[in-house]
């Protein structure tokens, strides 16, 4: 007597007791029963699922039988086989599966074919899916080009490499196949110079979104990335070197610092945007040779670079490096005052307070405070003084003004923290309450809370979302149809200006710029 | 990548909507998005959850002409309320969506569940998916507008 004797002249509860059961024993003597219920179902839905779970699991426990069904049976049968074969990684089942797919011609089965091959990853699998990299479906070609990843298969580098170029950023800024997504995964997945190579040499591809994916799996790929970033430091062109830099700071390494050194020392840093990407990755690492560096990095003359220097010294402030700070503050020079500045406006509370106890130094730094007019600035200062403690640090805090109130609002978008910090520091001077965000997303979330501000300022590279993406949302956005967006770009971005103003973008700034000068765009757009 | 769980959900999507609002999608190529942010006018979105921890979201989003064409297509002159119809039709063309193609994947002994449809309407909205890996989107064209279904699954 079979266990789905009567089956279909049984009550409900009888039929999903049974099936519960044979789900739970997998009992190959339930096969041919199930069989005959999956060819013909019962009608009732809910049944006719679980005889499907139930025949999942049986043949779950019988590898023979499901190499045999890849070949026989119906064909909804044979698609079970092939998932189950997949689900259960049954080796036996892959010679007559890579056959399958040599064979078949419906996208639909082939790509249930090469989904339970990719789980089963027989030994010379990698042939079978360097077969279809090129299959007119998206969707398969980039299954195709994941397993190609897995086996690492250098045969298929040539045609990986060439999905990774052809994304066009001129048609479609905002997007990217999901065959060059893939191919560059793949790549990363390979691991072998030639592949690292060529990914860092792509850090500045034209499409965003491939450029942040290549970025992404750079820092994925650690350490082994580094030496072929240190490559682009020299030779690359200036928005290579500076992602390059950006790179080596996520994957916050030892040997990038050094090799960041190395290049400093070299001088490959020669311009003032890829110098700033530079000390910025520097500040994030925070070795002690990074450090030394960054401390050099005081006597530079640009703001925004100092900027850069000060954030990262406040993060890894040493007594030594104090030490030296202080002496430089002691000269109250041009420079001194400079860098005073700077550890304000960076909000650098920790070098602040240590700096603080020399007491001429504390009164530059004071000097410096008072003239701010961001009362966050203040109020954050004021509050250190307060946990300093004592007669002049109480003195000093009681001595801080209140910042004129802001009647008009500024929404800044950046994924550098100095460059925000920047942002705030020209913001409040001329007014404006500024509101940060250190990416698209981040900034277009203010907008969609509700938030109204007068003017956008935003770079053009953030992660997540990009300045070209926000703008064209804000130009979206209710009441933000005609508030001026300020794109702030590099020099070698300026091929791409010119979707930006098709997307919307009002005016353009290049980095690096003096606070005077961005302050000249902001009064011509604004006129105040 | 999931190819296998996307693909019922395109295939569902041309066929409800071919069946139910007499519109033919063609659909475009898929691309992945570097944000997870889905934009539309009407926009149905369920989540589904499966064996192993498998769970994710997919959702539909119409451009508002592409939306009043279904529904005007569905209900003929019928109309009382076009917001009021306009979501209950997103809602139930998702639901149909998720119900075949949930159904494909059954047969396959693939069992998810899906959530009961929400619908957010509003002109050029933009919904959140909450997900740690890149979302893939395939873009549809209709004559009367355009839907984009966007998946991801962890």
């Amino acid at each position: 007597m079979g266990m789905l004797d009567g089956f279909r002249d049984k009550d409900f509860l009888d039929q999903i007791t049974i099936l519960n059961d044979i789900a739970g024993s997998r009992d190959y003597a339930a096969l041919a029963g199930l069989r005959e219920l999956f060819d013909r179902p019962t009608g009732d839905t809910s049944v006719d699922y679980m005889v499907v779970g139930a025949l999942n699991a049986v043949l779950g426990a019988n590898e023979d039988e499901v190499a045999r069904g890849l070949s026989g049976g119906s064909a909804a049968y044979r698609t079970l086989c092939i998932r189950v074969a997949g689900e259960y990684a049954f080796a036996s089942a892959a010679a007559e599966l890579v056959e399958m797919a040599e064979t078949e011609t419906d996208t639909d089965r082939l790509i249930e074919i090469l989904a339970a091959l990719a789980k089963i990853r027989p030994d010379d699998g990698a042939a079978v899916f360097r077969a279809f990299l090129g299959h007119e479906d998206a969707m398969l070609a980039a299954l195709a080009m994941e397993m190609c990843g897995v086996y690492a298969d250098a045969q298929a580098i040539p045609f990986l490499k060439a999905a990774v170029e052809a994304t066009d950023a001129q048609l479609t800024y905002d997007q990217c196949d999901i065959t060059t997504w893939k191919a560059i995964d793949a790549l990363a997945a390979m691991a072998t110079p030639e592949t690292i190579g060529f990914l860092a040499a792509n850090v500045h591809h034209m499409n965003p979104t491939a450029r942040r994916l290549i970025t992404d799996a750079l820092v994925r790929l650690g350490e082994a990335a580094l030496p072929f970033l240190e490559a682009h430091y020299a030779s690359g062109d200036v928005d290579q070197r500076i992602l390059a830099c950006n790179v080596a700071g996520f994957i916050g390494s030892r040997k990038g610092a050094d090799a960041l050194v190395r290049a400093f020392d070299a001088g490959a840093f020669s311009d003032p945007n890829s110098r700033y990407a530079a000390f910025e990755a520097l500040g994030r690492i925070g070795t002690l040779k990074g450090l030394v560096c960054l401390v050099d990095g005081l006597s530079e003359d640009d703001e925004l670079i100092l900027m850069a220097v000060v954030t990262g010294l406040e993060r890894h402030a040493a007594p030594g490096v104090l030490k030296t700070i202080a002496d430089t503050l002691a000269r109250a020079d041009k420079k001194s005052w400079r860098i005073a500045h700077a550890i304000i406006a960076s909000r650098a509370l920790r070098l602040f307070q240590e700096l603080y106890k020399d007491e001429a130094v504390g009164n530059m730094l004071m000097d410096c405070l008072r003239a701010s007019q961001d009362q966050e600035i203040l109020d954050a200062f004021g509050q250190r003084l307060g946990e300093i403690g004592g007669d002049r640090a109480r003195a000093a805090a009681a001595s801080l003004p209140k910042a004129k109130a802001a009647t008009r609002k500024a929404l800044a978008a950046d994924d550098s923290k100095s460059m925000l910090a920047m942002y705030r520091r020209i913001l409040t001077d001329l007014g404006f309450e500024p509101l940060l965000a250190a990416n698209g997303q981040e900034a277009f979330a203010l907008v969609e809370a509700g938030e109204f501000v007068d003017v956008v300022l935003t770079d053009m590279n953030m992660p997540v979302m990009d300045g070209m993406e926000l703008a064209g949302k804000l130009r979206g956005a209710l009441g933000y149809e005609d508030v001026p967006i300020i794109m702030v770009t590099t020099e070698s971005e300026s091929s791409q200006r010119e979707m930006a103003t098709r997307i919307g973008v009002t005016g353009f700034i290049t980095k690096p710029f003096k606070p005077d000068d961005l302050k000249a765009v902001l009064a011509e757009l604004l006129g105040a | 990548m999931d190819v296998e769980l996307a693909k019922p959900f395109v295939k569902a999507a041309i066929d409800v909507i071919g069946t139910m609002a007499f519109i033919t999608p063609r659909p475009g190529k898929p691309f992945v998005k570097k944000n997870s942010i889905a934009i539309g006018d009407v926009t149905g979105l369920v989540g589904l959850t499966g064996e192993r921890n498998k769970r994710g979201s997919v959702s539909i989003s119409f451009q508002k002409t592409c939306a009043i064409a279904m529904v005007k297509n569905m209900l003929g002159d019928d109309i009382q309320d076009l917001l009021q119809d306009v979501k209950d039709a997103v809602g139930e063309i998702t639901n149909m969506i998720s119900g075949q193609a949930r159904a494909g994947l059954a047969e396959k002994g693939l069992v998810l569940q899906g959530s009961t449809p929400t619908v957010i309407m509003g002109d050029n909205h933009s919904i959140t998916h909450i997900a740690k890996s890149p979302i893939m989107a395939i873009p549809f064209e209709t004559d009367a507008g355009n839907f984009t279904i966007e998946f991801c699954f962890e």
